[in-house]
């Protein structure tokens, strides 16, 4: 804790490492922090099917929305900077949905996954879920909520929390890993997405009918993994270097 | 009054928690009924017993009404009872439907004592610190909306008089679109800055405000909390161990009766009965002391 103090009062002289990374230390808290989250918002969404057949979507959303809050409070309420970091949550959140606006006529190809991808490799994890949970739920004000919301919420908040665990936040920096990442993250969306295109059908969930969706949806899968890549190699330098920037001249770390 | 509803807010949002799960997570007659009884069991505490046939009325009718529906839609099962428009009536879905409509009702209950015992005020202590937050992000992104609209408005303009038009070519689009997007980053996280500074020196989120609360964890929260939580781990291993294991199709099947099952039955019995049983305690002491007056 020490150790951070001092980092914190005289910034530039902080080693690489440290620069890249841009964040509260790692420890085992945060690490449960994680799972509970993930754990915890996958357990509202069961308990919410269950409940009056999913019909209390909105109620789902906003506990989950509730649920993402806790760990980023947890992790960043008693740092530094930490108001700037809240109202930067705002910004990318914002900015997400207005991508999600403006490419509103092309289905599927949408920039929100790219930029939280983003968020999560520049702000950290929770973050990321934070951010990608309340795009999900904001821009769908827009779009129409719907039993979808509170799976969106979980598949862009898992997005931006894998895109921000401590070995690939330095890794994703690079253009090549970060477009491989893009490809898998579009496999992913569409991978949960297409649990409750089967959830969603009368008999409930079974492995054939899973694979028949997720077949069926191959073009969406294409589309996805091909906007992903497309968007972070635009958006990364705009968004990626800046958000590296403004967190180390303003001292949010 | 010192029921069940003066015990600490986390102790009575994690037994909520708990119970509606239970009793949504299993089909088990067993657990239906235990947690229908322990809903029923709270309520009358609560409310009275003539407050209690009242709403006895409206349950049943919705009770009646959803377990009427299934055997009309389903007709699994291998029990058929006739034929309504050459569709099989079965035994099965008639069972599988009033246990349903039961699990149901029981949720209800369940959700109708929590709004009086866990109050506005006890959720806000548990959890006012983070709605006030999460209400504040979802604030300013409602706000950034529009005015982000309104600045790539002018940052087009401003790049149309610096002469970067964009000719009606694809890549060239695109990177008037990258260039557009480039400065509305740079801009909006400056003016986040300005923003999170502006809070900060209005005192948002200073450590000296402080609110008053009644709450405190004391001796017998813990207690309840340590015999709540034996019992609900006694509930997941039962789970874990399919001693709650139920189902209806093709034929439906037996409660079994061992001594292992008959433990895991009482169990939840007992987990479910907990509020209604301190609620009761509580109402018949007050009338014990009441009638020595």
């Amino acid at each position: 804790m020490k150790k951070q103090n001092e980092k914190m009062a005289c910034p530039e002289a902080m080693d690489a490492e440290t620069a890249l990374e841009n964040t509260a230390p790692y420890n085992l808290k945060r690490l449960v922090g994680w799972i509970v989250l993930v754990v915890g918002v996958i357990l509202l969404i069961r308990l919410g099917i269950r409940l009056l057949a999913d019909r209390k979507y909105n109620l789902v959303s906003v506990m989950i929305a509730l649920l993402a809050c806790v760990p980023f409070y947890f992790t960043y309420e008693k740092r530094e900077g930490s108001i700037r970091r809240m109202v930067m949550i705002a910004v990318m959140t914002a900015i997400a949905v207005l991508g999600r606006l403006i490419f509103g006529p092309i289905p599927a190809f949408k920039p929100m996954a790219a930029i939280i991808i983003l968020t999560g490799i520049y702000m950290g994890p929770e973050s990321g879920f934070l951010v990608g949970s309340l795009e999900a739920v904001v821009s769908n004000i827009f779009f129409g909520q719907g039993p979808w919301t509170p799976f969106q919420m979980l598949t862009l908040g898992l997005t931006g929390l894998l895109s921000g665990l401590p070995g690939l936040r330095a890794l994703l920096r690079r253009r090549l890993p970060l477009a491989i990442w893009g490809l898998l993250m579009g496999i992913m969306y569409s991978g949960i997405m297409d649990i409750w295109t089967v959830l969603s059908l009368i008999d409930g969930f079974n492995w054939h009918r899973y694979l028949l969706a997720l077949s069926t949806a191959l073009p969406y899968t294409i589309t996805y993994m091909v906007s992903n890549v497309v968007f972070l190699m635009l958006t990364i330098k705009p968004i990626g270097e800046k958000l590296n920037r403004i967190q180390i001249k303003h001292g949010i770390f | 009054m010192n029921g069940f509803g003066s015990y600490h807010p986390a102790v009575l949002f994690s037994y909520y928690v708990l119970a509606v799960s239970f009793s949504m997570f299993s089909m088990h007659p067993v657990i239906i009924l235990a947690s229908v009884a322990g809903g029923f069991l709270l309520f009358g505490a609560q409310n009275g017993i003539r407050k209690l046939f009242k709403e006895l009325g409206f349950f049943l009718v919705l009770f009646l009404l959803m377990s009427l529906v299934n055997p009309l839609f389903i007709h699994n099962g291998e029990t058929v009872l006739f034929f309504m428009n050459d569709n099989p009536i079965t035994l099965e879905a008639i069972i599988y439907g009033s246990m349903a409509s039961l699990m149901i009702v029981g949720v209800l209950l369940w959700c109708r004592c929590y709004g009086a015992i866990l109050t506005t005020e006890k959720f806000l202590y548990l959890f006012g610190k983070l709605i006030p937050k999460l209400g504040l992000i979802l604030s300013m992104v409602f706000r950034f909306i529009p005015l982000f609209k309104v600045q790539i408005r002018k940052i087009n303009q401003s790049q149309k008089t610096m002469g970067l038009y964009a000719t009606d070519s694809v890549a060239d689009k695109i990177g008037g679109g990258v260039r557009v997007f480039d400065s509305l980053v740079s801009w909006s996280m400056e003016n986040s800055i300005d923003t999170a500074d502006a809070m900060k020196a209005r005192g948002y989120g200073l450590p000296g405000r402080t609110n008053f609360t009644l709450f405190r964890f004391r001796k017998r929260d813990g207690i309840l909390m340590a015999v709540m939580g034996a019992l609900a781990a006694a509930v997941f291993t039962g789970f874990a161990w399919g001693s709650y294991g139920f189902y209806y199709y093709p034929y439906v099947a037996e409660i079994s009766r061992d001594i292992q099952s008959a433990a895991a039955y009482l169990i939840v019995l007992a987990f479910m009965c907990i509020p209604g049983i301190l609620e009761l305690k509580e109402k018949v002491s007050w009338n014990y002391l009441k009638s020595k007056i």
